[in-house]
């Protein structure tokens, strides 16, 4: 008997993430290519200044400056140290508005 | 770190690598045309995985695009001996060599002009990029090497007034101002560049720059404001004297005689006084938009005029003729007879002169809405106890009832109509003016009601997008406007109060200092005091500041 008979469920879901991958990829594309994504990203700055966060995480990022000295730290570490807190602080709301901005976009795509 | 980038980048520079790189930012970076983002959009994600997330690089010799967090660029790096590398997110160059990312001024200036071509080619708004101080100002800087730094415990920029004689009403509003945070950063920044040199003595805003240089200048003295004085005396009047003054009256005629100068010594032409650009329009000046709805076609007439405060009535609804805004009114036909830009002086007249004296206006142009006393949708007895009941009550259609019939420019006959107020533009800082002084029909009085007001305040429920379409109903909506966004917060930063009489009393202010300090100016004696302490206080002139600014 094949592998692919034994686990069939291995088989889909192998194949649904490969495309939701594609599906991914192709929304970006179409983002980057109408220039949506750039106006994302604007208001996604724009809201993160206006909730605290960039304040918030700029000064982490002082102090973890501070603390490992200018000389001993590069941008990597900063990184690595960084974007846990970065992600987790991104408050829901702003999940939720960035979401339905996308939604909205996709829903004028007429031809995906 | 220096700012002339690594060796590697200087070689790379020296061989021609300018251009090369220009081009790379300019189709990968920040596109500039939809060419570039066609391109951008097929062909930039990792040659090895496929990947397109964060932290995607391209090398600067052969366009060669890796991922940083698999090490697909280093990978390329080691293969090619190609040492440069950019990430295309942020734009920002990595040497291999020196394991880290450099920093190249002149490379810098390219990638700024290019972010503002993208910017502009997609009509977003110019990106902010932060103060880097010129090379005059570095001179300053070093001529200049004591810094005073700012604690809870400094009371940088507090200083008290003098009482030249009853000038306790200028005294509180200057002290609202000089804590007016973008004013004062307007001052501080030196940006009133006076084309009147030899007249500058006769500039109020000449005279508001000293008054916060003054401020500023760590003096523990109390300040006489004796030339400011005179110069508002001159220059309005109607206040001239020793004698008692309404501090809104003398807001209102401050700011006009600042917006004034503003614009005869900056010598910019008179041709739009509807597009004013001085620092007073831009801070003070918001958009009030009028709808009038004819009761029998429904056709929405609509009006938006500046203003630079708003009065706010107080009492029950349907006794006065006087709380159907007057100040709103003179804003109105200020723009129809007059120049839109100096309806401040037309508003203080109106409220120094509420009630029946508001009754000119009735004969005014058709389009002027003439406050009448038949209004019938008043709500009754209802005395506002808060700020935002205040806004409501503005913001609520009024039935404009029989004897204000208006000629309806659809169906050209006169009809009752109803009218509602919003706000089309938000002013950065917003004045709101509690009418507490009433001169109605045979009687003066002063209302003392306390009225709550907020130390956070969001304005989206008086807006105009958030204006019920049918203007029967009467009711802005409220609910239906997801509260995503804080564009529409503003916080308070100062309130004067009134105590006494309406013939004779005494102004204080309450001003916020630093973030969450406040303190209490009575003329030349300044106290702290708490956040509560002003809240309970029965405010007069409540001043509130835009928590988000956006550049435009």
């Amino acid at each position: 008997m094949s592998d692919k008979l034994k686990f069939p469920l291995n088989g889909i879901l192998q194949e649904r993430k490969l495309k939701d991958a594609q599906m991914r990829a192709t929304i970006n594309q179409k983002l980057v290519e109408t220039g949506e994504r750039e106006r994302l990203k604007e208001l996604l700055r724009a809201r993160l200044i206006e909730c605290g966060w960039r304040d918030e995480l700029k000064a982490y990022c002082k102090e973890i400056v501070q603390q490992k000295g200018l000389e001993h730290i590069t941008v990597d570490d900063l990184v690595s140290e960084m974007t846990p807190r970065g992600r987790s602080l991104v408050p829901d709301e702003v999940k939720k508005e960035l979401l339905q901005r996308i939604r909205t976009f996709l829903a004028q795509q007429s031809n995906m | 770190m220096s700012s002339t980038g690594c060796q590697h980048l200087q070689a790379y520079k020296a061989a021609g690598g300018k251009e090369t790189f220009r081009i790379i930012y300019s189709y990968f970076v920040a596109c500039s045309s939809a060419d570039a983002r066609h391109k951008k959009a097929q062909i930039c994600k990792c040659v090895l995985c496929g990947d397109y997330r964060p932290r995607l690089h391209a090398c600067l010799s052969c366009i060669y695009f890796g991922c940083y967090d698999k090490k697909h660029i280093h990978q390329h790096s080691e293969e090619t001996k190609h040492h440069l590398a950019i990430d295309v997110s942020y734009g920002i160059i990595y040497c291999f060599v020196c394991g880290d990312y450099v920093y190249d001024s002149e490379l810098e200036e390219l990638a700024r002009a290019q972010c503002h071509r993208a910017s502009a080619s997609l009509g977003l708004k110019q990106k902010f990029f932060p103060w880097e101080p010129s090379e005059e100002e570095l001179i300053l800087l070093r001529c200049n090497p004591k810094r005073r730094r700012v604690t809870e415990a400094s009371h940088i920029g507090l200083r008290g007034l003098i009482n030249l004689g009853n000038t306790c009403f200028m005294n509180c509003i200057l002290q609202s101002l000089a804590h007016t945070p973008i004013l004062r950063d307007y001052f501080m920044a030196d940006q009133h560049a006076c084309q009147a040199t030899d007249e500058s003595q006769q500039c109020l805003v000449c005279e508001m720059a000293r008054l916060y240089q003054e401020f500023y200048s760590g003096s523990r003295t109390p300040y006489i404001p004796y030339r400011l004085l005179h110069l508002v005396w001159t220059n309005a009047r109607h206040l001239a004297g020793y004698e008692q003054q309404d501090a809104h009256e003398f807001l209102i005629a401050a700011l006009d005689v600042l917006h004034r100068h503003c614009k005869e010594m900056n010598g910019i032409s008179d041709s739009n006084p509807h597009h004013c650009n001085c620092i007073i329009d831009r801070i003070f000046t918001g958009g009030l938009q009028s709808d009038v709805t004819c009761k029998r076609c429904n056709n929405v007439s609509t009006t938006i005029d500046p203003i630079w405060d708003i009065s706010l009535d107080l009492g029950p609804g349907s006794i006065h003729s006087s709380h159907l805004l007057p100040s709103a009114t003179a804003a109105q036909t200020a723009s129809a007879n007059n120049t839109g830009a100096n309806n401040g002086s037309n508003s203080s007249t109106a409220n120094s002169s509420t009630g029946p004296s508001s009754l000119p206006f009735a004969s005014a142009d058709i389009t002027t809405h003439s406050p009448s006393t038949s209004f019938t949708n008043s709500p009754g007895n209802y005395e506002p106890t808060s700020l935002v009941e205040c806004l409501k009550r503005f913001t609520k259609t009024e039935h404009l009832g029989n004897s204000a019939k208006i000629k309806c420019s659809k169906c050209h006959s006169y009809q009752e109509s109803t009218k509602q107020l919003t706000m089309k533009k938000l002013p950065i800082v917003a004045c709101f003016h509690l009418k507490r002084f009433e001169h109605s029909t045979g009687y003066h009085k002063k209302i003392s009601t306390f009225v709550s007001f907020p130390e956070e305040l969001d304005m989206t429920p008086f807006m105009s997008s958030a204006r019920c379409s049918n203007g029967f109903n009467g009711q802005v909506l409220r609910s239906r406007i997801p509260n995503f966004t804080c564009d529409n917060k503003y916080s308070l930063f100062a309130v004067v109060n009134h105590f006494g009489t309406i013939e004779s009393g005494h102004y204080t202010c309450y001003i916020r200092s630093l973030k969450e300090q406040w303190y209490r100016c009575e003329d030349h004696l300044i106290k702290r005091a708490t956040a509560g302490e002003v809240l309970n206080s029965e405010g007069y002139l409540l001043f509130y500041h835009k928590q988000v600014l956006e550049y435009d």
